[in-house]
């Protein structure tokens, strides 16, 4: 598979005030590589350098140090005809207050180029896809923030964009405006098998929409993986409870394939697996074979936010786990 | 350039053009600057050379004055307005993501500062016939176009410089947009001879492209300059300038994309 993204590392330092200069290393040498037509999502907290990130590989930023070749372009020497085939759309989205939606989508379909007929039917295209119709008029300042989100998103693929960046697009939205903007942008994702890199913090969004996701912490990516890769990486795993009488052997537990670590107690057990709807049911039947009789078995599934919670603790681990 | 890049290029500097024609359309104060400002101007210094008693060819130097600031005020607003919009709404990321050259942002909002230009003069002109019955088309037509279009090139130049200030700078600089045209006014001789200022503002002024173009248009209303190829000088500066803004333009735009700058101003 190509690359749609290959960077590497990438230093970003700014420098702030006149008098007495202060410095922040915003990232420290990332290493990244994303593939054409994945989603591909950076996760974590705020301050991470997530959005600069993100800018550096829009073309928004030029990093201080490092190399980044965007859809097989060299960034730092041709940003140009890389901004022909990108687009970004950012949460809380801000475009000219006084332009109406309608006028908004054809200023910058003139940007790209659009002109005619060519760019009314695309501009009617992208309406009819995140239901803007109604609000065509609308000046922007009087847009919800989900629509002027929706806006956004619009605005984002007037170009049909080969790769599109994506900066925290369902930050401030109520859940269910989120989800709807989610699945738009799964849907979209879909239909044109464009790259999609996403920033967000919010772990079920990555959950939901990434194929494969960088946990970004102090400048640094701690670790690229699908989220199923990243569970097993932090050795978070699903847990499962069992209630049970009789007797559970240790030897059987630590025989089984996909347990991670297990306590027992009395007539208790928790074992944590890496993925308990797939492990449950042979794991019962082990246990029960070995003589244990299975009162109550109840499972608790694991998300990303326990493995970000995983991540945040300590920085300083270099788990420099990539799969 | 291709045919076809040649087409998308000119809708990429429509669209600029398009932006600003929308907000002035729809903006009050926007009107304002067209009508209400340049009338003020005009009547505000008209009656005073009434009041003045000054004769027919003085009014014309002084009214020359008050038209030749106001079409730079108009246009050059419109050219610094291509990134003034962007800075006050917090959308400059948008605008530099897309495939646009500095030229193509700066040519389109251009545009529309001509032509709002374009309607001060005829708008001034009227009036200055009707009230003070001086005729700003009596030069001729060559030298009337000649005229306004050197004070079209000065207007793009200090909307360049506005926008590379504001570049560099950010909110701090947006005064610039209302402030360089008097400035410069006061140094190029706009109601008088640059002879009367005291040193070294005369040698500032020659080195100002307005100074040339406002004593070729009084030359044809019988105030003849002490200076030779006025035409000349001012078009030769005015290329100087543009040609060094264009280069400090792409750099303060690389120099943008190097510290965040439009990132910052869209947060």
């Amino acid at each position: 598979m190509a690359l749609a993204i290959e960077a590497e590392g990438i230093v970003k330092t700014f420098w702030s005030g006149w008098w007495r200069r202060r410095v922040k290393e915003v990232l420290k040498g990332i290493d990244l590589q994303v593939e054409e037509g994945e989603i591909f999502g950076i996760l974590g907290p705020n301050g991470a350098g997530k959005t600069t990130l993100l800018s550096i590989l829009s073309t928004l930023l030029l990093p201080d140090r490092g190399s980044i070749r965007i859809l097989g372009i060299d960034g730092l020497q041709d940003g140009h005809r890389i901004r022909e085939s990108v687009n970004i759309s950012s949460g809380n989205a801000n475009f000219v207050w006084s332009l109406s939606v309608i006028e908004n989508l054809r200023f910058y379909g003139m940007l790209y180029g659009l002109s005619g007929r060519r760019r009314e039917e695309k501009i009617e295209s992208l309406v009819n896809l995140f239901d803007l119709k109604e609000h065509l008029e609308v000046p922007f300042d009087r847009l919800s923030t989900g629509l002027k989100q929706r806006l956004s998103l619009a605005k984002s693929l007037l170009n049909d964009p080969t790769l599109l960046f994506l900066d925290e697009p369902t930050v401030g939205l109520d859940p269910g405006v989120s989800m709807r903007i989610r699945g738009q942008i799964r849907s979209t994702h879909k239909a044109s098998g464009m790259t999609v890199l996403l920033t967000t913090h919010n772990m079920k969004e990555a959950e939901l929409l990434c194929d494969r996701i960088a946990f970004l912490k102090e400048g640094k990516i701690l670790a690229i993986g699908t989220p199923g890769d990243l569970k097993r990486i932090v050795r978070v795993g699903d847990l499962i409870r069992i209630q049970f009488e009789g007797n559970i052997s240790e030897e059987e537990l630590l025989r089984m394939e996909g347990v991670i670590n297990y306590s027992i107690s009395n007539e208790s057990c928790e074992i944590m697996v890496d993925d308990a709807e797939k492990r449950a049911g042979p794991l019962a039947a082990t246990l029960s074979n070995g003589g244990a009789r299975i009162k109550s078995l109840t499972l608790e599934q694991t998300d990303l936010e326990d493995v970000f919670v995983e991540f945040s603790k300590d920085a300083g681990s270099d788990r420099g786990l990539c799969i | 350039m291709s045919l076809l890049n040649f087409q998308k290029t000119l809708v990429q500097i429509g669209a600029f053009a398009f932006k600003n024609w929308i907000i002035t359309r729809r903006n009050f104060f926007s009107l304002a600057e067209i009508i209400f400002w340049p009338l003020v101007g005009l009547f505000s210094v008209g009656l005073l050379t009434v009041f003045l008693r000054l004769d027919e060819s003085m009014t014309g130097f002084i009214l020359i004055g008050v038209m030749s600031m106001s079409l730079i005020q108009v246009c050059q607003i419109d050219v610094a307005y291509a990134l003034l919009y962007d800075l006050w709404a917090k959308s400059m990321k948008h605008t530099f993501i897309a495939p646009i050259h500095p030229f193509q942002l700066i040519s389109g909002a251009w545009l529309i500062g001509m032509a709002r230009s374009g309607l001060v003069f005829l708008l001034l002109s009227i009036f200055s016939g009707v009230a003070f019955g001086f005729n700003f088309f009596e030069s001729g037509a060559i030298s009337l176009i000649l005229y306004l279009l050197g004070l079209f090139l000065i207007a793009v130049s200090i909307g360049i410089g506005v926008c590379t200030l504001v570049l560099l700078f950010g909110y701090k600089a947006e005064v610039a947009a209302w402030s360089i045209t008097s400035i410069m006014a006061l140094i190029c001789g706009i109601y008088y001879p640059i002879s009367i200022l005291p040193s070294p503002f005369p040698e500032i002024a020659r080195a100002i492209p307005l100074t040339y173009f406002l004593e070729y248009f009084r030359s044809f209303y019988g105030f003849e300059g002490r200076i030779n190829n006025l035409l000349l000088r001012g078009f030769g500066l005015i290329g100087l300038y543009l040609t060094i803004e264009a280069v400090l333009l792409r750099w303060v735009i690389h120099h943008a994309r190097k510290k965040g700058t439009f990132i910052k101003l869209s947060e």
